[in-house]
């Protein structure tokens, strides 16, 4: 039984995939193809990741305490998704690359194999920042189709990957990866929603949901029915949780995505942020300034737990542990970037780089 | 709520009362919780609980002393014990919320707020032995209880899947229990709280270290420590939940509807997201950060909430007896406005079952204050706690202690064995902070850095660094028998500030537990020759808890563990409630929580007492059919 309606809502849409009305897109029709858009699916995960914690690192200590959770919920569920996609790789025999170059994008950035409607910028916790995560998660729509390359919302884009499992699936046994290679939910945690083991075409399918349901939620499809949509045991999706910060306003159990929220004020202080720059580079310092090193120390210390997470999804999967506790890490060297003065009443912050 | 006639109206919301809660709200009874403390914490909503939190938080950090109720409302209408409170005694001590007329004052205390005292608790789940449950017939000492511990096993196993408990049965030795102390098969929730790197230094020292007591030759060992704290879920574990089956008439553990289901571990009670795992925050008295940690908030949410009433700011005064039939017919309270004020007004709470879940010295206070449970004439009575002697020194190589939970290592060996015939028996946790509870460490070493060895710059960072880093706690919580004379009484002259009763208690420590003093400090001794540990311990004789035993003086402290008051028993003369933990002389009253324990054994008693809270809400289940 599925109790949260608006992921039944992305469900519905989601066992749409492989009806002849949808066979006009960019089908993936070979196992390369799904594994290369899988290793895409983790690079999109991942992407969202710098630019949400950028934002929640500049809320000040203890002020705006409803947003950074909502912020940091959000963040936990991208690393899930990023895990599930892995799983999902693992399962078909490929392997996940997290650990190189061009895994970590170049703020700004357009999201991987989007349509390139909007770029993602590393910023503060403010309106404009809210507003671009609202575009990230934003629900796909009545008509939109699946769409494995230039897709307008995330949920197009999976659904052209389940569309591509189902039919090459059918073709033949392609979850022939190594289940020792699978992280399970006792190796991850704290991310929200079950880590789910991928070992067939159901799993695939249940950890694609899980991915989708969590971030839009929903389509145009229910967007006109009165269902209760926001009880307040149902999680719901990042759209709507941004919406809430975006609109300085909580959802009431009655309302509807047509209506917005309309329940009581949801307080947000956008003055209690740190002034940092956005998009910042470690080349805005100085070479040998203890700024510049700090800057280089988070970046390090970024890349090494990339690294210790390539190792996790490869073969070592209790080596997450080692990951979780570079992530405390990351937190103090992140405030500790935001006290140092760049000038203007600028800040430092960290710039997620790729650095060796 | 006094038009309502509830199927079950309980007085508690800590781990007692709300086990009970959940169980019956799950299988379709209505209940109506009554909580003396503040509304704070049992809010469902996830805004409320956690700015609620985030106040015990601040209030934690500013707190001078950090004792366990230091985090939470200080309510005059509903006191809480203090142990900064406690003193030594020359006729009355009438200080804070307790009266004091004993030799000896009761050192421990407990939190009247939602949740209970596990919002303080340290989170030790260890069961009871086998021979705890028959000291009379084994050991010739005390009482044996109605129950046997083959009885409470299915409950423990409920209690341990409530309460998460983290543990590796395969590391699980204590003595004179056999194979089937757990079963085969069993496994707990998730696998053990890793052990800190003094307990390892520890369990390398103790390791062949031969210990003579009594005259007998001992070989201590030390096991990894059951804890109700997060940690990795076992995959092997198969326990959805706890639920009542309506045909066999019983609590059942249900197993998880799918193969690839896996215990999920409970986080926060405002963000299931936070506290999935322990981030060794070592504050875990007097709180978790994270909730990490279980408490009973968790309990209470996961109630069925459409049948489930609470109330909180209501304090129950007495329960109404019908003379005739000796049935209950009502809990009487006091609801007060504001935490401080004198304003109340008063009510009466009507159901068809009554259940007493408010800590074993505040049951005991409403049964007196109703002259209920009369018969037995030991309500109030046999008022237990662990004493708790503390050794520390110096170890030889550092072994930085102030890292992890408060304690996550145990040596179990003398728990039990035949010398329980002669003095009591023991656990001896290993502490992972330092000398924290004895002298107050890290501050109070940095304090005499300073102040009297006047010390400062690389000397002084020289000095902490080798003195901190060393220090090791042992504790030897030594049971106390269940005694007559250690009882809580009532007095019209001491009344709180809504006109309740406060507690008047008589404590003393016996013979029982003072030889095992001399004998568990004669294994401390040992223990540090034997490991080359420089002693510092010393036992001032202005302690609250000075007393002298064979020409030496000790000082024990309190272990929080109030048990006794409202025993199990046999027969209705010797006993408060029987074994279905029903009043002997109400039919529809129900008692739970460490109270009805008849002895104390070395186990800390929450999970006891949840296991127990289990059994007793499948009786009630029973007995509402």
């Amino acid at each position: 039984m599925e109790t949260n309606q608006l992921i039944s809502g992305i469900r519905h849409r989601l066992m749409r995939s492989g009806e002849p009305t949808l066979t006009g897109f960019n089908q993936i029709t070979t196992i390369k193809s799904l594994r290369e858009h899988l290793q895409v699916a983790i690079e999109l995960e991942h992407s969202t990741i710098p630019p949400y914690l950028f934002a929640l690192y500049s809320i000040r200590e203890n002020t705006n305490d409803a947003s950074a959770r909502a912020i940091k919920g959000v963040v936990m569920e991208e690393m899930l998704h990023m895990i599930l996609a892995c799983n999902i790789l693992n399962a078909i025999g490929g392997k996940p690359a997290i650990s190189h170059r061009d895994f970590v994008p170049k703020y700004p950035t357009y999201l991987p194999h989007s349509n390139e409607a909007f770029k993602v910028s590393l910023q503060k916790f403010s309106r404009p920042a809210v507003d671009t995560f609202l575009k990230i998660e934003k629900p796909g729509g009545k008509d939109a189709r699946p769409e494995p390359d230039h897709y307008a919302s995330i949920g197009q884009f999976y659904e052209a990957i389940v569309d591509g499992l189902k039919r090459l699936a059918a073709q033949g046994n392609i979850f022939t990866g190594d289940r020792s290679r699978q992280i399970r939910p006792e190796q991850f945690y704290g991310g929200g929603g079950g880590l789910i083991e991928v070992y067939d075409q159901a799993t695939a399918e249940e950890a694609i949901f899980e991915i989708v349901g969590q971030g839009e939620g929903i389509d145009g499809t229910i967007e006109d029915n009165n269902h209760k949509l926001f009880g307040e045991d149902v999680e719901y999706a990042h759209y709507f949780r941004f919406n809430e910060i975006y609109k300085e306003q909580y959802y009431k159990p009655t309302d509807t995505p047509k209506s917005g929220p309309t329940g009581d004020k949801f307080p947000v202080d956008w003055n209690q942020v740190h002034n940092v720059k956005e998009n910042i580079k470690m080349s805005d310092f100085k070479e040998g300034t203890e700024e510049r090193n700090m800057m280089h120390q988070f970046n390090k210390r970024y890349c090494d737990m990339l690294r210790v997470i390539h190792e996790t999804v490869n073969g070592k999967r209790e080596k997450l542990e080692e990951a979780v506790m570079i992530m405390y890490q990351l937190k103090y060297l992140a405030q500790g970037l935001m006290n140092v003065p760049m000038g203007n009443g600028l800040y430092a912050a960290p710039s997620f780089e790729y650095v060796e | 709520m006094e038009n309502k006639e509830y199927d079950v109206v309980i007085v508690g919301s800590g781990i007692a009362g709300s086990i009970v809660a959940k169980t019956l709200t799950q299988a379709g009874k209505q209940v109506l919780l009554l909580e003396a403390g503040l509304e704070a914490g049992m809010a469902f909503d996830t805004e409320g609980a956690y700015k609620n939190y985030q106040d015990y938080m601040r209030s934690y950090y500013t707190a001078l002393a950090k004792v366990p109720n230091a985090p939470y409302p200080d309510v005059k209408d509903a006191q809480s014990p203090n142990v900064l409170d406690m003193a030594q005694i020359n006729g009355t001590l009438d200080k804070g919320y307790f009266v004091q007329k004993g030799k000896l004052p009761f050192a421990s205390d407990y939190a009247r707020a939602a949740g209970g005292t596990t919002l303080h608790w340290l989170g030790t789940c260890l069961r009871m032995l086998p021979n705890d449950f028959k000291m009379r017939s084994v050991y010739g000492q005390a009482v044996d209880w109605p129950i046997n511990y083959a009885y409470l096993k299915p409950y423990y196993e409920m209690a341990e899947r409530e309460i998460g408990v983290a543990s590796d049965v395969s590391d699980q030795r204590y003595p004179n229990v056999g194979d089937d102390f757990f079963g085969k098969e069993y496994v707990f929730p998730m696998y053990k709280i890793p052990q800190s790197y003094i307990d390892k230094s520890f369990i390398e020292g103790l390791a062949g270290l031969e210990i003579s007591l009594n005259g007998d030759t001992y070989l201590p060992w030390c096991t990894s420590t059951p804890q109700g704290r997060n940690s990795t879920p076992n995959e092997k574990y198969r326990h959805a939940a706890t639920v009542w089956n309506t045909t066999t008439q019983k609590l059942e553990l249900q197993a998880f509807p799918k193969k690839s289901d896996v215990y999920v571990p409970v986080g926060a009670i405002w963000d299931p997201y936070a506290g999935q795992r322990c981030e060794g925050n070592a504050s875990c008295v007097p709180i978790c950060p994270v909730q990490a940690k279980y408490n009973a908030l968790k309990t209470l949410k996961s109630a069925k909430k459409e049948h489930l009433t609470l109330i909180s700011q209501v304090v129950a005064t007495k329960i109404n007896i019908d003379t005739s039939t000796g049935n209950i017919t009502g809990v009487a309270y006091k609801k007060y406005e504001h935490p401080d004020s004198k304003n109340y007004t008063e009510g009466v709470a009507k159901g068809k079952i009554y259940v007493l879940a408010a800590n074993a010295i505040e049951n005991a206070k409403i049964l007196l204050a109703s002259e209920a449970c009369k018969n037995s004439k030991v309500v109030g009575c046999n008022l237990m706690d662990h004493a708790v002697l503390l050794t520390w020194g110096l170890m030889k190589d550092k072994v930085y202690p102030f890292r992890g939970p408060g304690s996550t290592t145990n040596i179990p060996t003398f728990r039990d064995g035949k010398f329980r015939k002669d003095h009591a028996a023991w656990i001896s946790p290993i502490d992972n902070w330092g000398w924290g509870w004895p002298t107050g460490s890290p501050d109070t070493d940095l304090d005499h850095a300073v102040s009297t060895l006047n010390l400062y710059g690389k000397d002084l960072r020289k000095h902490i660094g080798d003195q901190l880093s060393r220090q090791l706690l042992l504790h030897f919580e030594c049971e106390q028998l269940p005694e007559k004379a250690n009882r809580v009484t009532i007095d019209k002259n001491y009344l709180d500030n809504i006109g309740n009763y406060r507690p008047v208690i008589t404590y003393n420590v016996d013979d029982y537990t003072l030889k095992a003093f001399k004998a568990s400090k004669s294994v401390s001794d040992q223990i540090f020759a034997g490991m080359g540990v420089q002693d510092y311990t010393n036992y001032p004789s202005n302690e609250p808890d000075y007393t002298t035993f064979d020409k030496q003086g000790y000082v024990f402290r309190g272990a929080g563990h109030v048990v006794g008051t409202h025993c199990m028993g046999t027969t209705k003369e010797n006993s408060v409630v029987n074994d279905k933990q029903q009043a002997w002389d109400h039919q529809n009253l129900y008692l739970v929580g460490a109270g009805n324990m008849a002895t104390l054994g070395t186990s800390n008693p929450t999970l006891t007492l949840a296991a127990l809270s289990f059994a007793a809400a499948e009786n009630i289940l029973k007995a509402l059919k």
